[in-house]
């Protein structure tokens, strides 16, 4: 099998090799000719997938078989290991992570070769430097870090999975970054591709847009889902840390997003189209970027993989994209020309451009706290260490200014918004969140006392304005639906966001947003305890009171554990039975914790067993309340909710019972802020 | 107008008052500032090692400084004298490190000032598709820009 494995690798390269370099030649040449190179290339690009996938599952049988005469098999696995974390082994390690990102690369490659005759042209030239890419990884996976090493000697066992792998969500949240980042590839190529050829109109933009929507959910469930893996395993009670290696998925979520909003103003007005492709290139950049730092070694990370001469390889593939998109677009600025221009500072352009900015900033910020160690190094010869207090004292301002924009972006209208009516929209929203701010003071929060508390109150309150916003949105349209239709409320809206699933599945996605931020602002009133506790002992934190019940043992083949059973009261009612664990693996000698979570709309109760005092041989009990968590999940659900609608065609134009021209323009005024154009 | 920006600047000041008015919380905000040099990759207040051979050491120092100094630099320069600079996991606000918490909002700064320019420059010059507009049938156009919002493509 690893020789199958290998072979497939090598297969696969000179397949991608081939479609690359005939890639080139094919659209270079513009007679039939070079039609028949592209076409070669493009069935080449297709087997690709077929042999990488052949080394992509070799390698998995391997790891099903527990063949430890692959190194890389001995060093992620181990014959007590569960099917499903076997499985895993394929994504677990520097050189089965990069197989698997070919393999990603590979089959996202094979939907767009499958779906060439969108655009034959288009198509073909965005094939050949998704080729390029390919043959990129696949080189490194054959040469550099081969997964398919043969060991010296058979062992009778391997060193297992790293244990704080071994949980359900591990399975599936490096899948779902991968996909994330490999996706961004897609966009890339377009964009390099529509550049290269000059590719007239903004056919190509629609295209990325959705593969860019897809690629841009599967990295928000992937970032969701790490951050819950964090949570439910690391037991430090948080859910994000501000490690190089989530830093590097946040980079080009943030650019990925600011593309996302700019687009639209390319699609409706014409305008940002350098801004446009830079965007996605810069994306594609920041996936590269992030995937070097992190398995280059050149920061330090819980998740970063061993140092290695890897990194240098990626210096250098950055470098050539860079380079690569500069010559394009040097050569072909002056297609990039805008059509119109931004007529006002108060409109909905400038809102994309200040929403734009912001998340750039946000992206430039969170880049500088991650490479700024490498800096120091650099210049003054020692490393700092940058973490969590860092970016939260930059981030929380950059992120609130995001919100308050989004909350008053729907507000504006294309072209110019006229004074008068950014007053007449905004009063409601604005009279409403601020009435939400003063009842929040009324019940108890005190905005003054802390730093935390006020930016938990701003961030309420700034959630409630892009809510009122959104709420009227639907609210105002709906109304007008609902009278030329003659149909309810809840049937026009519905109806209203079947017309434009675009726009209205983004505002869903807003609300998702708002949700997670509501969530965020709750861990400024977070508490913790730690206590030893013997049989009988209790622990109280804010309403609850935690009881031992028991303490327990018990011992597989994978790894012993201990357990805690803690009994649960809330104001003195019995409320849950709570068992957090200890667990301490066999073949790596290393410990994880499992968390003990009871989690309500209001808050979670998250009890850690920390182990025995050495001394007293009591058990020692870390109980967090940390509140409103969970909308940070529910409001992730609703972003990859609302991104679906958006992804949705439209459905048809709503025919009128009658129609007249009044009524359709009456319309099209109600469906824009008033004061559009003024 | 004078108003609403004298409030938006007070409401722009007030996290910088409450940040150095938020004593009551000292030692949660300089611990958390603080890693456990056990090499958990925590903060030391949320090392959850039993029997970690550092964090009882580091927060009894923690707690000895914040008693003797009212400065919380200090408490952190101490830390990295004793403990190295990776031991404090905030950038310092003097010297070199003062680059790393200027750079963020400079960017943003400069970004807000370029779009600004920008958006001025456009507004003063006519557009460069203003002659291509020019030449469309004004009916064509506007019927264009209707489809346009109505599909929201």
């Amino acid at each position: 099998m690893p020789l199958l494995g290998s072979f497939c690798l090598l297969f696969a390269l000179a397949l991608a090799g081939y479609s690359f370099i005939a890639g080139i030649f094919g659209v270079a040449r513009k007679d039939s000719a070079g039609f028949r190179l592209a076409e070669t290339a493009r069935r080449a690009g297709i087997v690709t997938f077929i042999a990488v996938t052949g080394a992509a599952l070799a390698l998995v049988w391997a790891a099903l078989n527990n063949d430890f005469s692959l190194a890389y098999i001995l060093e992620h696995t181990n014959r007590a290991l569960p099917t499903p974390y076997k499985l895993a082994a394929l994504w677990s390690g520097q050189e089965g992570s990069l197989l698997f990102w070919s393999w990603l690369l590979a089959g996202y490659g094979l939907v767009l070769r499958l779906r060439h005759k969108i655009d034959p042209r288009l198509f073909a030239t965005t094939s050949t430097v998704l080729a390029g890419i390919q043959v990129f990884f696949l080189v490194l996976v054959t040469f550099v870090a081969n997964p398919f090493g043969i060991m010296g000697s058979l062992p009778p066992d391997g060193n297992g999975l790293n244990p704080l792998l071994q949980y359900p969500e591990m399975v599936i949240h490096p899948p779902m970054l991968y996909l994330g980042y490999v996706g961004f590839s897609l966009p890339f190529s377009f964009a390099l591709a529509a550049l290269i050829m000059r590719y007239p109109g903004e056919k190509w933009i629609h295209i990325t847009r959705r593969w860019t929507m897809v690629t841009w959910l599967f990295l928000t469930c992937g970032i969701a889902l790490g951050a819950h893996w964090a949570y439910s395993v690391l037991g430090w009670g948080g859910y994000w840390g501000w490690d190089p290696v989530e830093n590097a998925s946040l980079l080009p979520w943030l650019s990925g997003t600011a593309f996302l909003h700019s687009v639209m103003m390319q699609e409706k007005r014409g305008m940002m189209k350098v801004w446009n492709v830079w965007l996605v290139f810069i994306t594609f950049m920041l996936t590269i970027l992030g995937t070097m730092l992190t398995r280059g070694g050149a920061v330090q990370s819980v998740h970063a993989f061993a140092q290695s001469a890897i990194g240098t390889w990626f210096y250098w593939f950055l470098g050539i994209i860079f380079v690569v998109c500069l010559t394009a677009y040097i050569k072909n600025r002056d297609h990039l020309k805008s059509e119109n221009k931004l007529e006002s500072l108060v409109s909905r352009e400038s809102s994309f451009l200040f929403n734009n900015l912001v998340l750039l900033a946000a992206c430039f910020a969170v880049l500088c706290g991650t490479l700024f160690p490498i800096l120091s190094e650099a210049v003054r010869g020692y490393r700092i260490t940058v973490g969590a207090p860092f970016f939260n004292k930059v981030m929380v301002p950059i992120g609130l200014f995001l919100i308050f924009l989004t909350g008053i972006g729907p507000l504006l209208a294309w072209r110019n918004t006229s004074l008068g009516s950014i007053k007449r929209n905004f009063m409601v929203p604005a009279a409403l969140a601020f009435g939400l701010g003063v009842l929040l003071i009324f019940v108890g929060l005190k905005p003054w006392t802390d730093l935390p508390y006020f930016y938990a109150w701003l961030g309420f309150l700034l959630s409630g304005l892009v809510v009122t916003t959104i709420a009227s949105e639907f609210i105002r349209g709906g109304l007008v639906l609902k009278t030329k239709l003659n149909t309810n409320l809840a049937a026009a809206m519905v109806h209203l966001t079947r017309r434009n699933m675009r726009r209205y599945g983004g505002y869903i996605v807003h609300v998702g947003v708002v949700l997670v931020i509501i969530g965020l602002c709750g861990a400024a009133f977070n508490q913790e305890k730690e206590q030893e506790m013997a049989l009988g002992d209790k622990l109280q934190i804010g309403h609850y009171t935690l009881v031992g019940q028991e303490y327990t043992q018990d011992d597989n083949a994978n790894y012993s554990s201990e357990a805690a059973i803690l009994d649960v009261y809330k104001d003195g009612k019995p409320l849950v039975r709570l068992t957090p664990e200890k667990r301490e693996f066999k073949a790596s000698n290393q410990g994880t914790t499992m968390v003990a979570n009871h989690s309500t709309l209001a808050e979670d109760l998250y009890v850690i067993y920390e182990g025995k005092n050495p001394d007293t041989g009591h058990p020692i009990i870390k109980a967090f309340v940390n509140p409103l968590v969970i909308w940070i999940w529910i409001g992730v659900l609703v972003v990859a909710f609302g991104t679906g609608i958006a992804l949705v065609p439209n459905a048809a134009a709503v025919k009128a019972p009658v129609a007249s021209a009044i009524a359709v323009v009456a319309m099209d005024n109600a469906m824009q802020p008033a004061g559009a154009g003024k | 107008m004078k108003h609403v920006f004298r409030i938006a600047l007070l409401f722009c000041a007030l996290p910088l008052l409450l940040a150095a008015s938020g004593d009551n919380a000292r030692y949660q905000t300089v611990g958390g500032k603080i890693m456990c040099m056990c090499s958990c990759d925590q903060m030391l207040l949320k090392c959850n090692h039993v029997g970690c051979p550092y964090s009882a050491r580091m927060i009894s120092q923690l707690k000895e400084n914040l008693n003797k100094s009212s400065n919380d630099a200090d408490v952190l320069n101490f830390f990295r004298r004793e403990w190295g600079v990776t031991s404090v996991v905030e950038p310092s606000r003097h010297g070199f490190e003062l680059l790393a918490w200027v750079l963020p909002f400079a960017g943003l700064g400069t970004g807000m000032v370029l779009v600004i320019l920008v958006a001025r420059k456009w507004k003063t010059q006519p557009a460069a598709g203003a002659k291509t507009e020019a030449r469309l049938d004004p009916k064509l156009e506007e019927l264009r820009q209707r489809a346009r919002r109505e599909t929201e493509l």
